[in-house]
């Protein structure tokens, strides 16, 4: 057994707590993990991404163009740094937020649409979920939100039970147990 | 116990528990949570420091190593640039405790800086290298360091790169338990601790090369270099480093699309003194080999080495043929890429298509953050050029490392170049003797000016050049993770009887005449200033002084509460243009505050002429 989860996003969202969320899973699975997030620079708002790989045995750090068997994205246009990481047949979600950049702000540069996104990750797999923002309750936070919709839609779910998941996002945030609660659930009915 | 830890804090668990009693540092990533995840914990018998730059960590680390202990000395791959006059020195010398000088190299290029291999630092210092594949390596390799250096009486160095440096990963490795430390001890050796002449150089030099042979031998009988011949092959695989963690990955990939038996393997640890037995042997059993290596092919080179010696004619597999890359950092494809080739298959057309997707997704500039005090001195500088009626990019501002080089992006565009610690105040002075008329600025951070930057302010006050510098002062060690320098406020320097150093004392006793310490934030003031400082000839220094936004954020520092008055707001949207913040944010219609990042330092303030954006005093 082994799993190679790519996940994307932007400094600042919390793409890395849900990579050490699964992380934590997986340890007290007793399972071998390797999460290697690149950070980039200190600042906010650069690209953010996060390999995890778990597994029986040890594992290297870097996943190979083709490797990934999920890919997480948070962040609309990051999602499509990810699918070449991809493996044909995949499964991936996407938080559709957009993290606009100021060229874009200010009408100077392009974003893509979640319509070209979709367009190009179908080239990629048929497993594409593309999550409806709409549905995270208001104030909650959206990278529990993903990892519960994760859960639901990816093969995360041959892994780790969604309790097994919920408690380990109440040991690791004990202050906010309700309001996350309220967005896995929310992720769970995506 | 079983445990999810990073590859540097591997090390430095590793080192504590191997005795180490001084251990030392220079922020760079990816190293820098070696020493960071010892900060702040007092461990009995070990000193801990972040020190002002690489050379004085080294330095500091060698002579405890000098007086019979183990020390430890971490820096990021330019460090070693910076430390390596003095590491030469140190390796003719060797030690009489233990010196292990732990190095991060970042193949693929993930904290900005040249992708360079210091393996060929150690090949040109005779110094071994030992080079982990994993964060478990990082631990018991790095124990074995101590124990080895120990052995040769040499300094030895531990290199990691950043792909296992900063990823955190399960081990069964002991907890942190420091041993009892013995009582030091020096003994006065001219022969040994100076280079007083051509028969000392030379004889420490003979020493040298001769640890390097003992030091094979001893990682020969340790098996430090993993050899497994393969019977019924000609084919062999020699992998180094990380790449040693995609072996198993990489053959299963390239077994997906050919058929082969098993192969001989050789795991290369020590680049430096290479284990010629065992790559002999391995070139005896086979007609082809392939070499898997980041970065620079010193381990390929080796192979080809031996082989001509062995006077056998092999196929070598590698970057040479041009197989692999010297460029980027490796995974199981590049080991399966090389290992098909050597079968003369076909690479399959799944391993080189891209959909191209990359290309459709949007860039992302790096900026400075909400209410990065940075922020003040790219605009300041670029309204008072303007203000003397210079164009943009005609007026030369030379930048510095750190966050402090975000002013090359938009929309400040300021900085023109970024050379190595320090050399910002060098550089604009070569662009002032070469005839440039226009003015020349020079940028600098708080730990750079400290780590480097003060010989070039000395070389422009003797030499009498105008230029003015600008010296940015967060009180941290900022893109590197906040650490601590000399100059951060005392309350959180590591100890109570720690001293604060004040780059505003020691400006002035550089003998600079023209000096001002101004806070950023005051954009006219700022504004002004520089443009007086222009008129004036001779070296001028301003000091912008301001704490870095998000290390005052972590204590709740807010500098006033912003809003747009949506009434006044005319949606011409210069505040965005000009400042960048990532604070304020047009939706499509209308222009906000993001409450969360917003620190209302108010520079954006200053800048709306309908008086839209209002500061409420806290
Ligand atoms: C020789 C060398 N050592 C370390 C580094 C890593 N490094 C990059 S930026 C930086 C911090 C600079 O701090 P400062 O000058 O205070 O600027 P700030 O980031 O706080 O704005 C360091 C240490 C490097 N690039 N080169
Ligand atoms: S980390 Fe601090 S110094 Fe660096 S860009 Fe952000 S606010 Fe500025
Ligand atoms: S006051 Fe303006 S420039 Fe400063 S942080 Fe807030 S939005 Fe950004």
């Amino acid at each position: 057994m082994s799993l190679s989860i790519y996940l994307t996003g932007v400094g600042g969202q919390g793409v890395l707590t849900i990579a050490e969320l699964i992380m934590n899973a997986a340890m007290r699975r007793g399972l071998y993990c390797n999460f290697y997030p690149t950070k980039g620079m200190a600042q906010r708002g650069g690209f953010v991404k996060a390999q995890l790989r778990i597994g029986d045995d040890a594992m290297a750090p870097e996943i190979h163009k083709g490797g990934a068997d999920i890919v997480i994205a948070m962040e609309l246009s990051e999602s499509l740094r990810a699918l070449d990481y991809l493996k044909p047949d995949g499964d991936i979600v996407i938080y559709p937020y957009r993290w606009l950049p100021t060229d874009v702000m200010l009408g100077k540069a392009d974003y893509p649409d979640e319509a070209s996104v979709m367009e190009v990750a179908k080239k990629r797999t048929e497993h594409v979920t593309m999550l409806d923002m709409t549905l995270l309750p208001e104030g909650c936070a959206d990278n529990i939100f993903l990892l519960s919709a994760a859960l639901k839609y990816t093969a995360l779910s041959e892994l780790f039970s969604s309790d097994e998941l919920a408690s380990e996002i109440k040991t690791r945030f004990p202050k906010g147990i309700e309001s996350n609660m309220l967005s896995f659930e929310a992720g769970m009915r995506s | 116990m079983i445990k999810n830890i990073s590859g540097n804090e591997a090390v430095a668990i590793a080192a504590v528990n191997a005795g180490a009693a001084v251990i030392t540092g220079y922020p760079g990533t990816p190293s820098s949570e070696t020493v960071g995840s010892l900060w702040g914990k007092n461990i009995e018998g070990v000193h801990v420091e972040w020190s002002t730059n690489e050379k004085v960590a080294l330095e500091i680390a060698a002579a405890a190593s000098w007086a019979n202990k183990r020390a430890l000395c971490t820096m990021k791959m330019s460090g070693l640039n910076v430390a390596y006059d003095s590491l030469v020195s140190i390796a003719y010398s060797g030690c009489t405790g233990a010196l292990v000088v732990y190095v991060c190299d970042d193949p693929g290029v993930s904290a900005g800086m040249p992708e360079q291999d210091i393996r060929g630092f150690a090949k040109m210092t005779d110094m071994p290298v030992i080079d982990v594949a994993s964060v478990d390596e990082s631990y018991w390799l790095t124990k074995y360091a101590f124990e080895l250096s120990e052995r040769i009486q040499s300094p030895v160095i531990l290199r990691s790169v950043t792909s296992v440096a900063l990823s955190h990963s399960t081990v069964d490795i002991p907890d942190m338990m420091p041993p009892a430390q013995a009582e030091p001890h020096v003994y006065k050796d001219i022969e040994k601790f100076t280079k007083a002449g051509a028969k000392i150089c030379m004889d420490q030099h003979k020493r040298l090369i001769e640890s390097l042979e003992i030091a094979r031998q001893y990682m020969r009988e340790d098996v430090i270099n993993q050899l497994c011949i393969a019977k019924d092959t000609s084919l062999g695989i020699i992998v180094s480093g990380v790449c040693a963690s995609y072996l198993d990955e990489g053959m299963e990939l390239a077994r997906k699309h050919a058929d082969f038996h098993a192969v001989s393997s050789l795991v290369v640890r020590s680049t430096v003194p290479l284990p010629t037995d065992e790559i002999r042997e391995m070139i005896e059993n086979c007609d082809t080999i392939v070499v898997v290596e980041e970065n620079e092919p010193y381990v390929e080179h080796g192979v080809m080495l031996e082989a001509f010696k062995l006077g056998k004619k092999i196929r070598v597999i590698g970057k040479e043929d041009g197989t692999l890359s010297r460029i980027g950092n490796f995974d199981a494809m590049s080991i399966a890429v090389a290992v098909l080739t050597a079968l003369d298959c076909e690479i399959p057309s799944e391993f080189t298509e891209r959909l191209g997707a990359e290309s459709l997704c949007t860039k992302r500039p790096i900026g400075v953050c909400a209410g990065c005090p940075h922020r003040g001195v790219f605009m300041s500088i670029n309204e008072a050029l303007r203000r003397m009626g210079i164009k943009k990019d005609e007026a030369i501002v030379t930048g510095d490392i750190g966050c402090t080089i975000l002013g090359m992006s938009p929309p400040f565009n300021t900085l023109w170049t970024e050379v190595s610690m320090g050399a910002s105040s060098p550089m604009a002075q070569g662009f002032i003797h070469a005839g440039i008329k226009t003015p020349v600025i020079s940028t600098i951070g708080d730990s750079t000016f400290l780590h480097g930057g003060i010989p070039g302010v000395i070389n422009a006050v003797q030499n009498n050049v105008d230029m003015l510098t600008i010296i940015m002062d967060n009180g941290w060690t900022c893109m590197t993770g906040m650490q601590v320098n000399a100059g951060t406020s005392k309350e959180y320097q590591a100890k109570e009887f720690h001293n604060r150093v004040d780059i505003a004392k020691i400006v002035p006793a550089l003998g600079v005449e023209h000096f001002a310490v101004h806070d950023p934030y005051d954009l006219e003031g700022m504004t002004a200033l520089i443009g007086d400082m222009l008129k004036l000839s001779g070296v001028k220094v301003i000091l912008a002084r301001r704490e870095c936004a998000i290390q005052a954020a972590r204590r709740k520092v807010k500098y006033g509460i912003m809003s747009v008055d949506q009434d006044k707001c005319t949606k011409c949207k210069l505040c965005i243009m000009k400042t960048g913040c990532p604070g304020l944010v047009y939706d499509g219609s209308n222009v906000h505050i993001d409450k969360k990042l917003c620190n209302g330092c108010g520079i954006c303030k200053s800048l709306c002429k309908f008086n839209a954006l209002v500061k409420e005093e806290i």
